[in-house]
Parts: C-alpha cells; sequence; structure tokens
C-alpha cells in the first residue's frame, strides 16, 4: 500500500420506513452534507464521489447516480457506481479506500442509499415474477442448516434480536425503536420464513450513510479524530456448486482472515473492540461470529447465549442496532463500516463501547457469497 | 411506459384530501424478451419426458443438475456427451415454509414449504422446490422425497416448475444428515 | 506522488452473433479463456477482478452475480463489480493495481440489449425520477436536442452527420461485429425521414448483443507477459449535470475536463475510438477532446454500427490498444460515455514503446 487512508467524516439519515420528506437525491444529500460538516469540508474540497446502491430496480431507477451528479456536487468530477449485492455499502467504501491508497485521490466522498418506500423489493428481487420469496426465503434454509449442525437451542435468536434492538434504542439514527421488545414478543411474532420469525428479520428502511476518506496528509490536520484504516479485504465466490458450504462460507473465512492478517491481527477476539458486521436476520449472528473467526465453528451461539456479543460484553457486536434495526439495503453495509469507525473515533454517544480502539466493519451480499471487510483504529497503523 | 392502473391496495397521498400530496405513483412497465437458453430447452425436453437430466463435469465428475454447460468449478465444458439421467427420487437437505410477501403481481396466498433436494445421482441440491402430500410442520431435513409429475407435461420446456406438480414423501426412510452435511445449499 | 504505468497486455471480443438464448456466461468464458491464455496466464494469476453490467438491459437483478460464473470464483477471488460500462471496471483496477499487492487484473463486460423490448423506453428510466421520466423521453430525442444545439452553435448541417453515419459503415464493412446495412450513400441518407430532428434513424446507435475482457498488469509483470505491452498514460473520467436545462447541450465539458487530466494534449493522438452512439457526437467530441484534423476516429466504425451497451467503451479501449499492437499508431485514445447525451465520459491515452 502506498497511501494511508482514514475517514475524517461521517454522516448518516435519520433511517425510517418511509422519508417522505426527502426525495432520493435528498436523503443521498442529508447524509453527505453530515459527512461533509463532520470533516469540515465543503462540497469543493472533494475530488471525486464514490456510491454504491443494491440493485437498480428497488426504486426503479436505471444507474440513479447519473440523477445525483447534479445533488452530490459532482459536475465536473468524477462519480462511479459500484454494485456487489448486499455487500455493496461495504464494498463502495473499499473502493473509495483503494482510491486514496493509491494515490490517485486525496479525498473522496463516498455514499450509499436505499429508499425501499419508492419501490417494492420482494418486487425487484423477483423480477416482477410471481412466487418471489425475498432475501429472508433463500436465507431461511441456511439457518435452519446452522441450526441444525451446531444444535443451537432456539431463543439464541430471539436473544440477538432483543439486543439489537435494545442497542437501536441507544441510537438515534436507527429505524426501529421497539422499546417493549422482549423474548416472548420476539418468539410469539409470525414466522415469515420458517424458522425466522418477524421480530427476527430487518426492517425494509429509507436511508442513507455517507464517509469522507482522506490520505494521511489531509487526516493529520482534520478537525476531529481521524479513524484510520489499517486494512480492507474483499471476496466472491460462486453461489452455487456441489459441496459449496453456505451457512460458513469459505469467502467470509478468507475475507476476514485477509484482512486480520492485513492489520496485524492475531487475536482476533481478543484484539479487536468491537464488531459490527451484516446481520439481516438474528442468527446471522452467531453464523458470523464463526466465520468472523471469532470462535470455533459450532460455539458461535455460545458467544451471544453468554452474553459476550451484548455492549457490555468482551466482543460487543452491533452496537448500533445492525441491519436488524434499520436496513436501507444498499447503505447497510456502509453503516457498518462507519459504525466501526464512529466506535474508534468515541463518536457513537450512548451506543460507544467504551475506550474501542480498534474495529471491524463487516458486510455480506448476494447468496452469501459476496464480502467485504475493514479494520479501522484510532491509533495510525505502523506502515 | 407508465401505467395508468396502481395496484388498489395502498392509497396515494392524493386520496387523503387533507393531508398534502407526499406521493405520486408511478408505475413503470417494461417488456423484455427472455429467450431460453439452448441448455434450457434439452433440460426441459427431458422434463416432459418425466426424465431429469444432468451434466458429469469430464474433468472432476460432478454432476450438475440442471443443465449449465461448464463446470464452473472447474471452468471446462460441459456438452451433450456429458448428459446423465439423474432419479426423479431424492432427500430433502433443508428447507423454509414461505409466508407470501403480497407485492405486485404475487399470486402467492397459502403458506407453502420449499426445500433443497439432493436427488440420487447428483452432487448439487436444486433449490426453492415446492412440497406437497405433507404437512408443514411435518417437514424435516433428511426425508426421502419424489416427483410427482403433472399430467399435462406441456409446459416442462419451463423447467421443473413446468413439468413437476410438487415433490411427496417417498415413503423411504430418512437419510441420516450428516450423509449430506456437504450439501446442503 | 506520481503513479506508475499500468499495461494492456490482451484482450478478446466476443463474436456478436450467438445461438439464441446465450447467456452472458457462455459468451464470457471463452473469451476470458482466450484472453489469458493469450499471455500464458490462467485464471488463478488474476489478483483482481472488476466487471461492468446493468440489470435493466435484461429486465432481472443481478446481472453480475450470473457473469461471476466466467471468473472460475472457487476458491473465492478478490472481485468487485459497477453497474457502468466496463470502461468503468477497467479504471477500477487500473486504480486497484497501483497497490502493489497483485500485479495482474481481468477487466470484462457483457450486454444483451437484445433482451430488451424497446431500449429507448428502458433507457428513461435513467432519468431523474420526479421531473424528467413522467416525460419519458427516449434517448433519441434527448440526444436531438444535444445536435439541435451542438449545430447551431458551430453551423454544422446534417450533410456533415450523414458523412459520418456513411463513413462509419464504410470502415466497418470488414468487422464482424458491426452491422452495416444500409446506404453509404450521403445524399440517400439525407433523403431519409427524421425521427426526432435533426436526427434519422441511421444516426443514432445500433445496439448489438456483446462481450468483452482486458487483462491488465504492472509494469514489471507486463514485461514478462508481453513484449508488446499497451502503457495506459492516462485515464480520468467526470460527469456533467444531469438535467439537459442545466448545461451547456451544445458541448461535453465533462468529456474536456477528463481529456485534460488524462493529458490528451501532451502529445499528438493519432486514433481515437469514440463512444459516439449518435452521428453527431463524432464532431462534438472531436472538440471536446481537441483532438486534430490528423487524428483518426472510430476505425472499425464506432458505436453507430455496433454498440453492444455496457461493453462499448470497454471495446473502444481495446480497439485502441489494438491499434498500437499491430505497429498502426503509437499514442491513442479510447472514451467511454454514460447517461442521456454523453452525460458521464471516461478518457483512456494509450501508448506502446517500453
Amino acid at each position: 500500500m502506498s497511501v494511508q487512508a482514514a475517514v475524517v467524516g461521517i454522516g448518516q439519515t435519520k433511517h425510517a420506513k418511509c422519508r417522505d420528506d426527502l426525495s432520493l437525491a435528498g436523503l443521498v444529500r442529508e447524509a453527505a452534507i453530515r459527512a461533509l460538516e463532520d470533516a469540515g469540508m465543503g462540497w469543493s474540497d472533494i475530488e471525486a464521489v464514490i456510491i454504491g446502491t443494491a440493485p437498480d430496480s428497488f426504486e426503479g431507477l436505471m444507474m440513479p447516480e447519473l440523477y445525483f451528479a447534479d445533488a452530490l456536487g459532482c459536475v465536473g468530477k468524477p462519480i462511479m457506481r459500484v454494485h456487489t449485492a448486499g455487500s455493496v455499502g461495504g464494498s463502495t467504501a473499499v473502493v473509495a479506500t483503494h482510491l486514496v491508497e493509491s494515490g490517485v485521490r486525496k479525498r473522496v466522498l463516498t455514499v450509499a442509499f436505499e429508499k425501499q418506500s419508492e419501490g417494492d423489493t420482494t418486487w425487484g428481487l423477483s423480477g416482477g415474477r410471481s412466487g418471489g420469496v425475498g432475501a429472508g426465503g433463500y436465507f431461511a434454509p441456511h439457518v435452519r442448516s446452522y441450526i441444525e449442525r451446531s444444535g443451537a437451542p432456539d431463543y439464541v435468536g430471539w436473544m440477538v434480536a432483543v439486543k439489537d434492538r435494545q442497542n437501536a434504542l441507544k441510537n438515534p439514527y436507527a429505524h426501529l425503536q421497539l422499546e417493549n421488545i422482549t423474548f416472548e414478543s420476539v418468539k410469539e411474532s409470525p414466522m415469515v420464513w420458517d424458522p425466522v420469525h418477524r421480530l427476527e428479520s430487518c426492517p425494509t428502511s429509507d436511508g442513507a450513510a455517507a464517509m469522507v476518506i482522506v490520505d494521511a496528509d489531509t487526516a493529520k490536520v482534520a478537525p476531529t479524530p481521524p479513524a484510520w484504516i489499517h486494512a480492507t479485504a474483499i471476496r466472491s465466490e460462486l453461489g452455487w456448486f456441489p459441496g459449496r458450504d453456505a451457512v460458513n462460507p469459505q469467502g467470509g473465512q478468507d475475507c476476514s482472515a485477509d484482512v486480520y492478517k492485513q492489520a496485524g491481527i492475531t487475536n482476533p477476539r481478543e484484539e479487536l473492540d468491537m464488531i459490527e458486521c451484516y446481520v439481516p436476520f438474528s442468527w446471522y449472528e452467531p453464523m458470523w461470529m464463526e466465520n468472523l473467526h471469532i470462535t470455533e465453528r459450532g460455539d458461535g451461539w455460545k458467544l451471544t447465549e453468554e452474553g459476550h456479543t451484548a455492549i457490555d460484553g468482551d466482543i460487543p457486536v452491533n452496537c448500533s442496532g445492525g441491519v436488524l434495526s434499520s436496513n436501507p439495503i444498499g447503505a447497510s453495509g456502509m453503516l457498518r463500516f462507519a459504525e466501526a469507525a464512529m466506535q474508534v473515533r468515541g463518536q457513537a454517544g450512548d451506543h460507544q463501547v467504551p475506550n474501542a480502539h480498534l474495529a471491524l466493519g463487516h458486510a455480506y451480499g448476494g447468496a452469501a457469497q459476496y464480502f467485504a471487510c475493514w479494520v479501522v483504529g484510532s491509533e495510525r497503523p505502523e506502515s | 411506459m407508465a401505467d395508468d392502473k396502481p395496484p388498489q391496495d395502498k392509497p396515494t397521498g392524493a386520496e387523503e384530501p387533507d393531508k398534502p400530496v407526499r406521493f405520486m405513483r408511478q408505475m413503470v412497465s417494461l417488456d423484455y424478451i427472455a429467450h431460453q437458453s439452448p441448455l434450457a430447452r434439452r433440460y426441459g425436453a427431458a422434463l416432459a419426458e418425466k426424465r431429469v437430466v444432468g451434466q458429469r463435469c469430464p474433468k472432476c465428475s460432478l454432476v450438475y443438475v440442471p443443465l449449465r454447460g461448464f463446470c464452473p468449478l472447474c471452468v471446462v465444458e460441459m456438452t451433450e456427451n456429458d448428459e446423465v439421467d439423474v432419479s426423479d427420487h431424492g432427500t430433502i437437505t433443508t428447507f423454509t415454509i414461505i409466508t407470501p410477501i403480497q407485492y405486485y403481481g404475487q399470486q402467492e396466498r397459502e403458506d407453502y414449504t420449499l426445500a433443497s433436494i439432493l436427488l440420487d445421482g447428483a452432487d448439487q441440491t436444486i433449490g426453492q422446490q415446492r412440497l406437497g402430500s405433507i404437512d408443514n410442520s411435518e417437514v424435516r431435513p433428511g426425508i426421502r422425497v419424489k416427483a410427482v409429475w403433472k399430467d399435462d407435461l406441456s409446459g416442462a420446456e419451463s423447467g421443473t416448475g413446468g413439468a413437476i406438480e410438487h415433490w411427496e414423501p417417498s415413503g423411504e426412510p430418512d437419510v441420516d444428515p450428516a450423509e449430506f452435511e456437504e450439501h446442503v445449499s | 506522488m506520481s503513479l506508475q504505468d499500468i499495461a494492456i497486455v490482451a484482450w478478446a471480443e466476443a463474436p456478436r452473433e450467438q445461438p439464441e438464448g446465450t447467456t452472458d456466461s457462455a459468451l464470457l468464458i471463452p473469451i476470458i479463456s482466450e484472453a489469458l491464455e493469450a499471455v500464458g496466464l490462467s485464471r488463478r494469476d488474476v489478483g483482481f477482478w472488476c466487471s461492468g453490467s446493468a440489470d435493466y438491459l435484461t429486465g432481472a437483478p443481478f446481472a453480475f452475480v450470473g457473469q461471476l460464473e466466467a471468473t472460475g470464483a472457487w476458491p473465492p477471488i478478490n472481485e468487485s463489480h459497477v453497474e457502468m460500462d466496463g470502461a468503468w471496471a477497467l479504471y477500477e483496477a487500473w486504480v486497484r493495481l497501483h497497490h502493489g499487492d497483485i500485479d495482474v487484473a481481468c477487466v470484462y463486460a457483457a450486454g444483451r440489449p437484445s433482451a430488451a423490448g424497446d431500449m429507448g423506453e428502458v433507457l428513461g428510466v435513467q432519468l431523474d425520477p420526479y421531473y424528467l421520466q413522467p416525460l419519458w423521453p427516449d434517448h433519441i430525442a434527448l440526444a436531438a436536442l444535444q445536435a439541435d444545439a451542438f449545430m447551431r452553435r458551430t453551423n454544422t448541417n446534417e450533410r456533415v452527420l450523414a458523412e459520418v453515419v456513411a463513413a462509419a459503415r464504410t470502415v466497418a464493412s470488414g468487422d464482424a461485429n458491426a452491422v452495416v446495412d444500409g446506404s453509404t450513400d450521403v445524399d440517400e441518407l439525407l433523403r431519409a425521414p427524421t425521427v426526432a430532428g435533426p436526427l434519422r434513424a441511421h444516426d443514432a446507435p445500433t445496439f448489438t448483443d456483446g462481450a468483452a475482457t482486458i487483462v491488465l498488469a504492472t509494469a514489471d509483470k507486463a514485461a514478462e507477459l508481453t513484449d508488446n505491452p499497451v502503457w495506459i498514460r492516462g485515464i480520468d473520467h467526470r460527469i456533467d449535470a444531469h438535467y439537459p436545462t442545466m448545461r451547456d447541450l451544445s458541448r461535453v465539458h465533462s468529456a474536456s475536463v477528463a481529456a485534460e487530466a488524462a493529458g490528451v494534449a501532451n502529445a499528438p493522438i493519432e486514433l481515437a475510438e469514440l463512444s459516439a452512439g449518435f452521428s453527431h457526437q463524432v464532431p462534438m467530441l472531436i472538440e471536446a477532446l481537441g483532438l486534430d484534423d490528423n487524428c483518426a476516429v472510430n476505425q472499425s466504425g464506432g458505436s453507430i454500427v455496433a454498440d453492444p451497451m455496457m461493453v462499448t467503451g470497454l471495446v473502444r479501449i481495446a480497439r485502441a490498444a489494438q491499434a498500437i499492437t499491430t505497429g498502426a499508431k503509437k499514442r491513442t485514445l479510447a472514451h467511454a460515455a454514460s447517461g442521456p447525451a454523453l452525460q458521464q465520459n471516461l478518457v483512456c491515452v494509450l501508448e506502446g514503446g517500453q
């Protein structure tokens, strides 16, 4: 790597079922303006924009970045649109980081969004045909296989559902604010994709996230502490072949192992102060704890059950409330990356993990086949 | 093109006269032509004869169903010479019970079970297969199932959905999940 | 800091004629193999993959997920995707190669406009959904506004447009991937009715299905792989305002900015391969990019005779590289575009030698 990069500005929208007070462009601007203000910058300071969102069919708009060019201050500048399925928010931040690390640009704005209220996601996923089962219908069989394979008790899924929603109560940007959620209410909520209950699933949200990523020289004079980007990694694998382990995909194992190696992390459980990972269905927390090498295969659910992943546990997971509390799909991955950066900047307010210095952001997508990770820290890494 | 017949299940802002208009519904419909691939045509032609056909990779010997023309692991071509019949009996490796989301165009109304099925003779499950003749609550991994072929196979060229009514228990004893742990997806 | 030189070392294009119902993977698998094998590489040697595609071409989400099969993504690979022309995927790969941890990247794109019932309707979905899309102008209507603005400012007449079409058809006659089925007589072309004045049907792009791939390498690796590397001396992309009324439609401002940033003016360009789907865009881009009279343009006819959407820009880069490896040219330019009336533009300057 030639140039060190850091996050010096972070912004997000108030996520909600329907932001009918904002146009699509207004939504991305709300996040982008907050990120610029945080960085102490204006539009003219930005050299390039990297934008990501999930399939165009979700809003019924082909290449929406063409229309955003004006609203994102891009006229006369470069803008590039990344799309890597559900992992896109994460991989968009990775592409933006590469742009700085390569030395091509010094100050990059990266934005990700989804305005689910302007379309119909299940319709979009089905290509308009009948019989669409949504992401839940695809992932539920993998969740079942995990439960069967690990012998986890069914209440572990309910625990994650409650924990993340309680964390969301500490996050004013989070969509769901479920003050009265309990194990009972999760268990009694309708079964939508057996074994996944409605309250074990993510909501549909409107929202956007943005970050300003800059080179080390710019970061050193930033008005607020930077989150230094210690490492990024992406991996893709085929979604369908004989012998594929869709429960604990190799791509996710490789991606996290790569990002740890680059960041000099040998014991992620000990060295990471928190993890913000992509958990759209509650069981994915224990599944990813195994996939991200935090614990041994088959033991992920025990971390949750014993409270280690709670905000006051030894390896807090999804302190923001996670995807289970806010799911603007294209932005969901970037929100994970942004939360990790907010934590190491000491910027996370009521959901701050005390003394968080090193954090992992993670996103996945497709048939659990696209992965993106980054490790950010409060200290500048040794080059 | 703009379609002036929106679905009637959601109100628009204009239908709440006391409130400012916040939504304009703009329905967009675009036409596409989806040509069936030569592989899908051959797969469908076999289904019309109540046969399920797959391809065995000439390099790694894994059997793929349905036909896909090349082995993505070896990235080598699989041709008609590599086609093999597999059984219309198989094992459920995993499943979910779907409560259908009522989006525009959705025709499903009742809960139903979709399973991944590892057919005898295949190395890859076929996913999202509809079960029948079994209560949703009775489904479990390891059940043996067989195809219930439609009486009218004229729609077979569109794939298993056009040829197979559903899959039902065959009555054979369950398979130990450990035997198909490598084939759940 | 100064950027390293990255080289194009191989490329391949799929034949336009394909069996009915062919898939993106079927288009891509043989050409990726062909390009890699040409420089003695296998898929496992590729350190980074990047592709460009658009879901709205085939009307189903996740076009790129199906295309992933063509990479042989097992074990898992380092891979990314842009919902843009493959030329922008090449840009991302070019950026990625500067990290120094990998030395080979493979870029690919596939697009099948034939699946879309009416490209004019499909491209209408590219427009701002609140003010422009409800009016549903098609790509030809928007290009016609641009043509009119350009022609008025520069006193260009319709004969010039017809000459561009005739020239494109003439040079394309030997290109198997081009569609040449109309007149090359300027007077006859001018007798055709306008479809959106001043444009006639033949002034518009000929959408075709296609796929292409380009292999990039760092300088040291390129020297190992080939005696004939094509160096990317500059590459940049820029966007203009979306609303046709918010920019000077008679100019392609963003192309000019990209050209300056890519160093077009540093030395004469001998050949420019332009993603000019409409005839009037050829003189517009020649002006915007600052090309002189000695510069050849679109040696195989360009997008007027073959526009495999999402692939076109990548093909232009491959053709501009080819002109160098054959020894015909020393310094060439490739251009890619996206959006209504050339809203977004990418410029890539290529040179031969060591």
